[in-house]
């Protein structure tokens, strides 16, 4: 889905504040800097609204879901994971999936990070795949635990002109990459019917938004 | 130990079998390395009923009368018990540093840590790592070959379930015969599997809850996190999908 008007310029604001300044400050160590910059305070903010016991679930699901929409570029991941369906589908199915997808994200990825709310991360470093695209190494650090810290990493995108991040990965398993392989597989013993992905991923979402048991 | 190993091959050898004997794999199948997937499938619910039916009830009784501390023991003394076959596949893929971290582990644990029940060796900073002889084989550059799900053990490949049956094999603890080395065995499979299970219970719940296909999802998890097995830690970013 697109992100609506208001949402957009709140996110240009963002970028405007967190990365724009940073980016034209020298490209050769300054770009992997922005990336990391942006993890690191964006990713610290969504953990401090997940933490945040004075609001109420309703509040927090739609506090996090308004930083995530704002941090993730949910469009592109969306089209990544319908991997070659996205060629055969019709443009009305492929809104129909983007929209769906956005519901079933923002649930999966609060349910993902929601676990990891009494941990503390700490950026590393970061690798620059090519001149826009930038992998964020952090470590999620139990401080009651003697396991060694976990490995967390963000991709991130910059050639929209401002970071984006389309993918995370826990232990080195990235999400956007279990996420199509297994909407491929769905779709392949459904004949390629996006419709019924759509359903599905919309009664998840649901599903995911509803306490585990 | 012997004797599972013939049982454990035997299981690899029927499944290969029924692969062969279903109908001829789908062109989404074939791209997905996974030309047995409707086997595969079948299996995966046999290993879910046996998992809910027998497994996750153990589980239960396990967490109820074992406290934390209790089964944090455990788990490190079944640690302790594969540090060799860790060692062995250190060596045998040329990770001398890792080797050295694999022994002071069995020596310290081992002596210091009351026969592997505590864990000094972590606190000191010599920390833990899986090796397998299906890693040393991906080293070697043996392929994966084909998907395969086996009876009660789960996503596997050939060259994993071949890595496994030879872990078994080379193990020195199945190598000291006693008289009741059936029932040491049969205890170390017992509380390997509760252990193993009781450690996964919750992401694989996780994973059921928000999966779109199941099937797949464990496929995909279970390739990324044995490639990342396999290279000791996190990937080159050029190996990654463009987006």
């Amino acid at each position: 889905m697109r992100l609506s008007m208001p949402l957009m310029r709140r996110t240009f604001l963002n970028a405007a504040v967190a990365g724009v300044p940073l980016l034209l400050a020298g490209r050769a160590w300054a770009v992997p800097n922005v990336a990391e910059s942006f993890v690191d305070e964006n990713i610290h903010k969504g953990l401090d609204i997940l933490r945040d016991k004075r609001l109420s679930s309703i509040q927090r699901r739609d506090q996090f879901e308004g930083l995530l929409l704002s941090l993730v570029d949910v469009r592109r991941i969306a089209m990544f994971t319908l991997g070659q369906y996205r060629r055969t589908a019709s443009p009305d199915d492929v809104e129909a999936f983007v929209a769906a997808f956005k519901n079933y994200a923002t649930a999966e990825y609060q349910s993902y990070f929601s676990k990891y709310t009494n941990q503390q991360l700490k950026v590393t470093g970061s690798t620059e795949v090519k001149p826009t695209d930038f992998i964020v190494q952090t470590q999620l650090i139990d401080p009651s635990s003697n396991q060694p810290p976990a490995e967390v990493d963000f991709r991130v995108r910059t050639d929209t002109g401002k970071p984006v991040l389309v993918d995370v990965a826990y232990q080195g398993i990235w999400l956007s990459l279990e996420q199509r392989d297994q909407f491929v597989a769905f779709l392949g013993q459904n004949n390629g019917n996006v419709r019924s992905l759509v359903a599905h991923l919309s009664d998840l979402a649901v599903n995911l938004g509803k306490p585990s048991n | 130990m012997r004797a599972l190993s013939r049982v454990f091959l035997g299981l690899v050898f029927c499944q290969a079998l029924a692969g062969c004997a279903t109908t001829p794999p789908s062109a989404e199948a074939l791209a997905n390395n996974d030309p047995y997937e409707e086997t595969n499938r079948d299996t995966l619910k046999l290993n879910g009923k046996i998992d809910k039916y027998f497994v996750i009830p153990t589980v239960g009784v396990y967490f109820l009368l074992v406290p934390e501390p209790g089964r944090r023991g455990v788990h490190n003394f079944l640690g302790n018990l594969s540090l060799p076959t860790i060692f062995v596949n250190d060596m045998l893929q040329g990770e001398l540093s890792r080797a050295g971290k694999s022994m002071w582990r069995l020596v310290i644990n081992s002596t210091v840590g009351l026969g592997g029940f505590l864990d000094p060796a972590s606190k000191i900073g010599i920390q833990g790592h899986g090796e397998d002889f299906g890693q040393t084989l991906a080293v070697w550059g043996v392929g994966e070959g084909p998907y395969l799900v086996l009876p009660f053990l789960g996503p596997s490949n050939p060259r994993d379930a071949t890595g496994l049956a030879v872990d078994l094999t080379i193990d020195p603890n199945n190598q000291i015969h006693f008289k009741q080395h059936v029932w040491w065995d049969a205890g170390r499979i017992y509380f390997t599997l509760l252990d193993l299970r009781g450690q996964t219970y919750q992401t694989i719940q996780g994973i059921q809850r928000s999966s779109v296909d199941y099937y797949s999802s464990l496929r995909s998890l279970y390739r990324q996190m044995r490639a990342r097995e396999i290279r000791n830690g996190r990937a080159p970013g050029q190996d990654l999908p463009d987006f």
